[in-house]
């Protein structure tokens, strides 16, 4: 029927992958395709360098910049000056510090991003928990239950005034700098996968806006595609970009298709047998087809009691979401995935953590959004023995200024803020730097945003100096230092 | 203290040291250029010492000698490293870390050794002498005949590489496979049945040279090739949030059209060049050549000019010379003879240029449509060198003059241009005019219509004053406009020119009064009716109280009117449009001048780099943005500075390229080849670099998408026009380079098959990861077509092996072998069995939905299945 010629240029005196291997000293043929694929292994590479301390990596980021001074670092002296002016203290010299230096604006924003003079009260207590007396806001009862493992850095410090630290606290660049590989993609990019039928960097929650990096913030940019974080719903019907055929489809129809297309890209193989890129695509499809099953499977509850339903705050409203992203996240390090990122408080702008005014009605409801969850997870990690292989941080992009602004806010403060990190070989019941008596610079054991990155990277056995690639310079700040104060 | 003990220890302990040549080889020469050579090397020689070579080592600099072999300790280069003095320590803070003990004591040990190191060292040669900063020339061309017989200027130059290694080609790829790449390599696009059998029917010898032309004809060659060099002049549609534009510009879109147009017309690329970087000074009132400059107008940021202008510095001189300029922008280029302020005076080309929308015909609101355009706003717009490359800390001392890199060789004198009325004042043009004027008399047309509807029982005083005011209206836009045609014309009287200044003026003034007068009419209504009744409540009452500021502040405004009104002497009025500086500054047609001089060594070479790698997959030179030091003089020079001369020599023709490229043996080899071939060629050669096959190639993001469409039918292969929303990729079948693509405003189809990067992509990765499997196994738009197609082939094919063999033909461009076609025909059998007793099948949950439901019948449905799977095949997205 057809004219055109039944010769096929690509199958020479009928070569075969076995001969042709046969003829290169290797002897097996295409039957042993499958095996060869098994150990083949998908080209990961292998860039542990250090005997690890954790497997996985369960990282928290609250958008918009949740205040350290109602969180997790109490200043009494805002509350000793309240009202009164900065220079009014005997601590005026916060306002001369070289530290101001370090900030850096894409544009002069004439509402947000200055340096707060009125002195405003901390908005909730503060007590010490547990045996290490580690101080935590009354906001946040659950995750001070796990004070003891919990470590705080109350130390960091960041460039960016505005919003565009949510995009540099994950590149360690400033947004004036464009777009880097993110600390998701180089964790990706350094262990590869433990679970094959899984992504290995997942991103759950409304990702960060336009404004402030986009899905930059999870992305890889010059890694490759292949290093971006996968964003996943709570949703077994959809849970992520052409996870699932469109409606009508059976499970059968779709098995029968998957057998005829293994059987005519093995057929394939035959003819070109030095085609990697080839073997390499079937690979792709057969783990594409246990990602199937197994994505909607990790955001299906149905396996879990009633008790950890319940643990997580699931079935209350505050808490449904970020309760149902964290037992999510539990789901994905036990099955062995890298690197889970969570947004919360996503408003299609700066983030809803960004409380100008009104900080008391904002933190305690976003505080009362997170806390039962976060509790749960580290509680619900340790009693399964996988807190000492999951790292779990809690970040943010910057902290908020003890002056107030709109009388009852706080303004962006990149100068010092605190982040929380618990597990994966971190000491727990410690709180590592700190900041001046009001909060304002980080003066004891400075950590730019990358220290936290290396440190991440450390704990999972890779060495963040490896962490580049030919023909991409990368500076020394993008490197950061590992905190190793804080290791146990 | 620590280092001290260090070296102690190691005299002490360790045995005898073996820092030989090799030593200096392995450990010195690489250490020494990470860490010095950047100021002490062949480019800067700080202190006249280079510490890039052995023998210049021991030679020193203007401070004396650096070694001492016969008192190790003594020796500079071990002090200067290992000193706490910030001031005098190496490298400088700022320029590089402190070497480590372990580096401190590599070079310890090989001084002590006494700093040996062979005797064969080349020294390196002055950067200037790069090859790449070298005028290409044609070499004489190797007399090689290639398997068509002929002496092929591509095939002699990769032929001779290849007797030299004694390595054999792959022989000529099958006119199946070779039809198939060359569709989709000119038009991304895979042949129909029909245009494979017409080709494999044609027994010509010159049947590939017209198939070759007839695809250099088609449209769809401007589209593929276009999205090429969109790539490589970062295209991108407008980002923003919500309304709010932040980065390059809406209807940007027309500069993507003329991309597509000039490629399609074989516009010279040297003058493709010049009217992106400069068509507001060569074309100023062209519009259709205005849209060029879309290359400009891209970089627009809306929060900051130095991000705007740094991107468009760093990208032009990647895009059209592969020079890392950008590396110079805090301090001088660590690897290129390009100082820090050769980039301030590339910048200061850029300086005074800004971005502005003109009117269209048809449209007058600008967010609607409109024209975007660069041209030169500040002519005198200063620039200043940053310290450190810090905004913060300008050096206005020393403003920088316009200049480019003195590498080149080449002068840069921009001539000021005079631009013509219409450039300065665009709103000169009569459709403007035509337009305005029409919608002022519809004004006063809808103002008569209200009044002639006033029931005869109503007040009419309303309605009367808005045909006054509307009337008065039109007639000062006719009096401005007589005023301004009088201000731009050629004969200036000047005295006509006050008098109609005077009666615009005045018509304008009387115009404002009018409406004011209207304005409070209106305003005391309101108020009267808000009188009319007591107010209910606190809310009625503020706008009780806010209608009656109303009304007074309306009275203001009439008496402020009246008193404007009566100054008959005022000649002051608002004029029709904006106007802009009469002259460029001619900058950036002196930029363009200097990048397509025929003595630039750079340009032809790039892009004729960037046109190879797209035809073969790999390019001659493999950074294609950097032709710097760091690009090693490339395995195919010679070819590549013929092509580059061939190019410039045939009036810069991309089509002359192409054909050139396709007719040549090179291109039409196998990818796959013997057992035999392999083994011989693939320890000598295991890269392909001389290019002895084909190399297997994935098709692009754009091409997977718009060839599913094309093998079904369903293709809009429309040209040109407004971006479509991203969001529609899979519900609209116009091909994929008209979807808006920019920062966060993506389809996920073709991010997926890594599509460019919007901010930078000057060369694409493909990737092989599942989410790609899911994609074509699971969207909607691969599902739907596959029905389509699968109902399409079956109204052609009488039986299902006819079916079989017309779907692999179809979808890949070949008929099935005897193996693929008993797999097809027991998976028919099979599935359409399995298919008909739906009741026993289990429905995958799913919210994906999709227009075209799955075929009733169990046969037509397991076709479709069939056909679903072939567009999976990895052959598919594969050209061999």
């Amino acid at each position: 029927m057809s004219s055109v010629s039944p010769q096929n240029d690509y199958s020479y005196d009928g070569v075969t992958r076995r001969k042709f291997l046969n003829d290169l000293g290797l002897g097996f043929g295409s039957i042993a395709l499958s095996s060869m694929l098994m150990q083949d292994g998908f080209a990961e590479t292998q860039l542990q360098q250090i005997a690890p301390r954790a497997k996985s990596v369960i990282w928290l980021f609250m958008i918009g910049g949740a205040s350290h001074l109602e969180t997790f670092d109490p200043k009494p002296a805002i509350n000793q000056y309240a009202g009164k002016s900065i220079e009014e203290t005997p601590h005026a010299g916060v306002l001369k510090s070289s530290f101001l230096e370090n900030e850096r604006v894409v544009a002069f924003d004439p509402n947000n991003g200055f340096i707060r003079n009125k002195l405003f009260p901390m908005q909730i207590g503060f007590a010490p928990r547990g045996e290490s007396g580690l101080e935590i806001s009354d906001w946040l009862p659950h995750v001070a239950s796990r004070a003891d493992d919990l470590c705080l850095i109350r130390s960091m410090w960041t460039e960016d005034s505005n919003h565009g630290a949510q995009l540099q606290f994950h590149t360690g660049r400033h947004r004036v700098e464009g777009f880097f590989p993110t600390i998701g993609s180089w964790v990706n990019y350094g262990l590869g996968s433990i679970n094959e039928n899984l992504p290995q960097f997942v991103v759950m929650g409304t990702p960060v806006a336009d404004c402030c990096g986009g899905k930059e913030c999870h992305r890889a940019n010059y890694l490759g595609p292949k290093y971006d974080g996968i964003p996943l719903n709570i949703d077994p019907a959809s849970p992520l970009p052409y996870a699932k055929p469109p409606k009508g489809t059976f499970q059968e129809e779709q098995d029968g298709q998957f057998e005829l297309l293994r059987k005519l890209n093995g057929l394939t193989v035959d003819k070109f047998p030095d085609d990697e890129a080839l073997v390499a695509r079937i690979r792709s499809y057969e783990l594409a087809y246990r990602m199937q099953t197994a994505v909607p499977e990790v955001v299906q509850f149905a396996d879990e009691t009633q008790e950890t339903i319940d643990l997580y705050g699931i079935e209350l409203k505050e808490t449904k979401t970020f309760g149902q992203q964290l037992l999510a996240a539990r789901r994905l390090v036990e099955r062995g995935v890298r690197f889970v990122q969570i947004y919360h408080g996503s408003n299609g702008g700066a983030g809803q953590w960004d409380s100008h005014k009104g900080l008391k009605a904002n933190h305690s409801k976003l505080c009362k959004q997170i806390d039962q969850p976060l509790g749960a997870l580290l509680q619900d990690l340790k009693r399964r023995g996988l807190l000492d292989e999951t790292l779990v941080v809690w970040a943010t992009e910057f902290g908020r200024t003890p002056g107030s602004q709109s009388t009852d806010g706080r303004d962006h403060h990149p100068y010092g803020f605190t982040i929380a990190m618990a597990g994966g070989g971190i000491k727990g019941g410690v709180a590592h730097g700190a900041t001046d008596e009001l909060g304002f610079h980080a003066v004891e054991n400075r950590h730019y945003v990358t220290d936290v990155h290396a440190t991440v990277l450390n704990q999972l056995g890779l060495d963040p100096r490896a962490m580049q690639v030919p023909g991409r310079k990368r500076l020394e700040k993008d490197f950061g230092h590992v905190i190793r104060e804080v290791i146990s | 203290m620590r280092l001290l003990l260090t070296v102690l220890l190691l005299t002490v302990f360790s045995s005898p040291v073996s820092a030989d040549e090799n030593f200096y080889e392995q450990q010195i020469k690489p250490l020494l250029a990470t860490k010095c050579s950047a100021c002490h090397g062949a480019l800067k020689q700080e202190s006249d010492l280079r510490l890039d070579a052995g023998q210049l080592i021991h030679a020193g600099g203007a401070s004396g000698a650096v070694v001492d072999v016969e008192q190790p300790n003594e020796s500079m280069l071990l002090s200067r490293v290992q000193t706490k003095d910030p001031d005098v320590r190496m490298p400088p803070e700022g320029e590089g870390e402190p070497l480590t003990p372990g580096q401190i004591e590599l070079l310890t040990t090989w001084i002590r050794g006494g700093a040996k190191f062979p005797k064969s060292e080349q020294v390196p040669p002055d950067p200037r002498q790069h090859w790449a900063y070298q005028i290409p020339e044609k070499t004489e061309l190797p007399q090689i005949e290639n398997g068509f017989g002929e002496v092929h200027p591509i095939d002699s130059f990769l032929l001779s590489r290849l007797h030299e290694r004694k390595l054999s080609a792959a022989p000529q790829s099958q006119p199946a496979t070779l039809v198939r790449r060359v569709y989709l390599d000119l038009l991304g696009l895979p042949p129909t049945t029909q245009h494979q059998r017409k080709f494999l029917a044609d027994p010509s010898p010159n049947a590939w040279k017209q198939l070759v032309d007839e695809l250099l004809d088609d449209p769809a060659y401007g589209e593929r090739w276009g999205r090429h060099w969109m790539d490589v002049w970062r295209y991108s549609d407008w980002d923003g949030y919500k309304n709010e534009l932040r980065g390059s510009q809406r209807h940007i879109w027309r500069w993507r059209d003329w991309i597509i147009e000039s490629v399609n017309e074989d516009k010279p690329y040297d003058r493709m060049v010049t009217e992106m970087l400069a068509a507001d000074e060569l074309a100023p009132t062209d519009d259709s050549t205005l849209r060029a400059t879309g290359f400009l107008a891209r970089n627009y940021h809306k929060s900051n000019r130095n991000i705007w202008l740094d991107a468009t510095v760093e990208h032009t001189a990647k895009a059209f010379l592969g020079m890392t300029i950008d590396c110079a922008r805090c301090h001088d280029h660590k690897y290129d003879p390009i100082a820090q302020s050769e980039y301030y005076a590339m910048r200061a080309v850029f300086e005074p240029h800004q971005v502005r929308t003109e009117q269209l015909p048809g449209e007058a609101d600008l967010l609607k449509q409109g024209l975007v355009r660069a041209y030169d706003a500040k002519p005198d717009a200063p620039t200043y060198l940053y310290v450190a490359g810090n905004e913060k800390h300008p050096d206005k001392e020393h403003p920088v003059s316009p200049n480019l890199p003195e590498v080149i060789g080449l002068n840069f004198e921009p001539q000021p241009v005079e631009l013509p009325p219409l450039a300065v004042y665009p709103s000169l043009r009569q459709f403007v005019e035509k337009e305005q004027l029409e919608a002022a008399s519809a004004k006063v047309k809808a103002a008569e219509e209200a009044l002639a509807n006033v029931k005869e029982t109503e007040r009419n005083e309303l309605p009367q004053q808005d045909l006054i005011a509307a009337k008065s209206e039109l007639e000062s836009l006719q009096a401005r406009w007589l005023a301004d045609r009088a201000k731009f014309s050629q004969s200036k009287d000047s005295t006509e020119q006050k008098k109609l200044a005077r009666q615009a003026s005045q018509a304008e003034k009387k115009a404002k009064l009018e409406r004011a007068r209207h304005t409070l009419l209106v305003k005391k209504q309101s108020l009267q009716e808000a009188e009319s009744s007591e107010p209910a409540d606190e809310k009625a009452k503020a706008a009780l109280a806010k209608s009656r500021q109303e009304v007074e502040q309306a009275t203001k405004e009439q008496e402020e009117a009246e008193r404007l009104a009566a100054n008959a002497e005022a000649s002051d009025y608002t004029p029709v449009g904006t106007s802009y500086p009469a002259t460029s500054t001619g900058r950036r047609s002196a930029l363009a001048g200097w990048i397509t001089d025929r003595r630039n060594p750079l340009a032809a070479r790039v892009a004729v780099n960037h046109i190879w790698m797209r035809h073969f997959g790999e390019p001659l030179v493999a950074n294609v943005f950097d032709f710097g030091l760091r690009s090693p003089k490339p395995e195919h020079a010679d070819l590549l500075d013929w092509l580059a001369v061939e190019f410039m020599e045939n009036d810069w023709s991309m089509k002359h390229l192409h054909r050139l490229i396709l007719t040549s043996e090179a291109y039409c080899r196998t990818s796959s080849v013997s057992s035999e071939l392999f083994a011989a060629n693939i320890e000598q050669d295991p890269e392909n670099q001389l290019l002895w096959r084909s190399n297997v190639q994935r098709l692009d993001a754009e091409s997977i998408r718009d060839s599913v469409l094309h093998v079904a039918g369903t293709l809009d292969q429309t040209l040109g026009g407004p971006d479509i929303d991203f969001g529609d990729g899979e519900k609209v079948h116009r091909r994929s380079i008209y979807f808006r693509h920019a920062y966060e405003k993506q389809m996920q189809l073709l991010v997926t098959f890594d599509a460019a990067a919007p901010n930078e992509c000057y060369r694409r990765s493909p990737s092989i990861i599942p989410q790609q499997a899911l994609a074509l196994s699971n969207s909607s738009l691969v599902v739907e077509q596959s029905r389509r197609l699968a109902a399409r082939l079956s109204t052609a094919a009488s039986d299902s092996e006819e079916f079989i063999r017309l779907a692999f033909e179809s979808i890949l461009c070949r008929d099935c072998t005897a193996d693929e076609l008993s797999a097809c025909h027991e998976f028919l059998a099979s599935q359409s069995q399995r298919l008909s007793q739906p009741g026993r099948l289990t429905p995958v949950a799913s919210s994906g939905s999709i227009g075209l439901p799955a075929a009733a019948d169990s046969a037509q449905r397991a076709r479709e299945n069939l056909v679903h799977v072939l567009f999976n095949h990895n052959d598919f997205v594969t050209v061999r």
